[in-house]
């Protein structure tokens, strides 16, 4: 095991989240984060490789089921769409952002030769019409300001942009950037070092997967290349906020397991029964079609996946600062790794249940 | 030159709460001048003495910035804030705030995917929160009070030309004042330097100025709007960075001295000074204040790009001139 490894390992729970929350990886330039998983991976698999759309998949080998656990590693930033001839430029989302938390951030245009500054900018408010003081302004007149580079001109249209926050970690919470979905990242990466220490027999795929924020390839190539039994996928969910005739998720009252026809029912029930068995708190999301995450692709990958999803609790989503509880990050990883322990016993059980388990369905 | 500029940016000094910015100046520039003191409201007023069959010249710079208040503290932890002077809600959310003394928070924003019809509304106050990652009400009681000032972190930052900051409006002028002390100017006039507070909030450090001192003039030495970007027409520019020190001709309630204004445009015309007007007439400075009290004031401004934000923009050139100006004007002798 290399140093950086080592040290990587020793790393607390808090630590891998503002890490990883710091290392820009956009949808379809997930490299250097991607990179970066891989080293703190390396001790808790047997093999590593890259898929062809980029996702990264580390393999513990196992003679039991074949689990895959997926989190995209991906994050929503912008691309440049237009460059003015007096140094200011125009943005275009990659992802879904809210316009009223861009104004007057800072930015780095990533450019061919290194990464620029930029200031995205604001119309003096009393130089505005009534009418433009009473909106926000959309891509079409949000503007960024780079003319502080004396090197401007080597930006070109498609550069890729983010925004320079930094992640701090307060009273048991971390507030960073792309935490949706790095806190999912870190959750896996947990339930590896946990899944070195537990006896299994499972084979486990751990897949960071690339392009989700944009409904890309990622998840499915990774799924379709581990030739899993079981999925689960980690995402985030809207924490601690009112959502009329759901549930309320709360911020640090455990990860949700998600109930619907995206995930496999048996397998959910085994979750929750590992949950409470464990006394890891749970709280229940119910989905009633598709769920806007990878899940939505595992499932139909190859021959049909039994697909579970566990989302970690999350304010602000797609703000510049998102929000999360730690221990809802640490119980997401003890429930992903002991529910992957208890798997054959799972397996066992359905067959004495339910004999003619084909039969299901119909 | 330019040599305390970042320390200045970096106090939280809305107004109301210009203490650590005026104990900065007041240690730096203390041994510089003839005479020091702090006044009632809390301006901090320097002497230098000219040699002596000159005019008072004062000059203001406005120590306080504009930034927010702890107004509320609600039951789940979080902080109602209003703001100190004029800030837009367009540009505050998604930032990272410090409140009181060193409390870290975010201005966060309920997610997109949850928001419905009127989303690209100009949210209004009453609908942000300050987070401090507290989680009940009394959580968050043991780190902060109502009536906690709030302010913006930016870190200071140069790059080329440009200098990018919070509260530019007005250290940079403070930053000029503290320069001019340092440059030790051999006048005839003697020369108040005025380390204001509370511009933000109606002008109202300077109004106790006129009776402490009778100064034959002042010249409110700001940081103005420049507007020259893709979303205004050039026609409707304020100023443009990098033309030099904005000399400003009238502005709400206030048209400057003829004398004072066109003393300030032969100074830059005889020392070969780049310099603009200010072609908009919309926003105050402290001169107008001076002018109510009775001493005629004028403006010379360093132009900025979005002041009154988290993160504004100055041209480091305009800077040196707006010195270079002051001293000029500042050595006339035919007042």
């Amino acid at each position: 095991m290399d140093k950086k490894a080592t040290e990587l390992r020793e790393l607390k729970t808090s630590k891998l989240l503002l890490k990883l929350s710091s290392i820009p990886g956009p949808s379809g330039y997930e490299d250097d984060v991607i990179s970066e998983i891989s080293q703190i991976m390396k001790p808790y698999s047997d093999e590593c490789f890259r898929t062809p759309m980029g996702s990264l998949v580390c393999v513990k080998k196992g003679t039991g089921p074949k689990i895959g656990f997926f989190a995209h590693a991906d994050q929503i930033a912008f691309v440049v769409t237009k460059i003015y001839e007096d140094g200011f430029m125009r943005l275009s989302g990659v992802g879904g952002w809210d316009p009223k938390t861009v104004i007057s951030q800072k930015v780095w245009v990533h450019t061919k030769n290194g990464k620029l500054r930029g200031v995205v900018g604001f119309m003096p408010p009393h130089l505005q019409t009534t009418e433009e003081s009473k909106k926000v302004p959309d891509y079409d007149h949000l503007f960024v300001d780079v003319t502080m580079n004396p090197n401007w001109k080597d930006i070109s249209i498609g550069d890729l942009v983010t925004l320079d926050v930094e992640g701090f970690g307060k009273n048991g919470t971390i507030f960073a950037p792309a935490l949706d979905n790095r806190a999912s990242c870190v959750a896996i990466i947990k339930a590896a070092e946990l899944l070195s220490k537990i006896k299994t027999d499972a084979e486990v795929y751990y897949v960071f997967s690339t392009q989700e924020e944009i409904g890309g390839p990622g998840a499915r190539s990774g799924a379709y290349i581990s030739e899993i039994e079981y999925g689960i996928v980690i995402d985030v969910t809207h924490g601690d906020e009112d959502v009329p005739g759901y549930p309320k998720i709360k911020m640090g009252e455990g990860p949700a397991v998600a109930v619907g026809p995206v995930t496999n029912r048996r397998f959910v029930e085994h979750i929750n029964k590992i949950s409470g068995k464990y006394n890891i708190k749970v709280q229940i999301e119910p989905i009633a079609g598709r769920s806007g995450t990878d899940t939505d692709e595992v499932q139909l990958t190859r021959i049909g996946v039994k697909t579970a999803l566990i989302s970690i609790p999350l304010k602000y989503m797609h703000n510049p600062y998102e929000k999360i509880v730690i221990k809802d990050v640490e119980d997401t990883a003890k429930l992903l790794a002991f529910s992957t322990a208890h798997l054959p016993e799972m397996e066992i059980e359905e067959c004495e249940q339910n004999p003619d388990s084909a039969g299901e369905g119909e | 030159m330019l040599k305390y500029l970042k320390e200045l940016t970096e106090f939280s000094g809305p107004s109301g709460n210009e203490d650590n910015v005026r104990e900065f100046i007041k240690s730096i520039i203390s041994g510089k001048v003839d005479e020091i003191f702090v006044d009632r409201m809390g301006n901090l007023i320097a002497l230098k003495k000219g040699k002596g069959n000159g005019k008072k010249i004062l000059l203001d710079a406005h120590m306080d910035e504009v930034g927010f208040i702890v107004t509320n503290i609600n039951d789940d932890g979080t902080l109602s804030f209003a703001p100190v002077g004029g800030v837009d809600t367009r540009v505050i959310i998604g930032k990272k705030v410090r409140v009181g003394k060193d409390i870290i928070g975010i201005i966060g924003y309920k997610a997109i995917h949850l928001q419905r019809d009127g989303y690209m509304n100009t949210p209004k106050y009453s609908e942000l929160k300050i987070d401090i990652g507290a989680k009940s009400k009394a959580e968050a009681e043991k780190q902060v009070k109502i009536g906690d000032y709030v302010s913006f972190i930016t870190p200071y930052e140069e790059q080329g030309e440009y200098i990018i900051a919070k509260a530019l409006d007005d250290r940079c002028g403070c930053s000029i004042l503290m320069d001019l002390i340092e440059e030790n100017i051999e006048t005839e006039n003697d020369i108040y330097f005025a380390f204001t507070v509370q511009e933000e909030t109606g002008l109202r450090g300077p109004a106790i100025i006129a009776e402490q001192l009778k100064a034959d003039i002042a010249i409110a030495v700001e940081t103005t709007t420049s507007g020259d970007d893709p979303e205004l027409e050039k026609q409707l520019w304020s100023t443009h960075l990098g033309d030099g020190p904005a000399i400003t001709f009238m502005h709400s309630g206030y048209v400057v001295h003829q004398t004072i204004f066109e003393k300030l445009i032969e100074t830059a015309r005889q020392l070969n000074i780049p310099f603009q007007y200010k072609m908009r007439t919309v926003g105050g400075t402290n001169a107008r204040r001076y002018a109510l009290t009775g001493i005629p004031a004028g403006v010379v401004s360093v132009p900025a790009r979005y002041i009154h934000s988290p993160v504004s923009v100055i041209n480091k050139k305009d800077y040196e001139y707006t010195i270079a100006l002051l001293k000029g004007f500042l050595r006339r002798t035919d007042f």
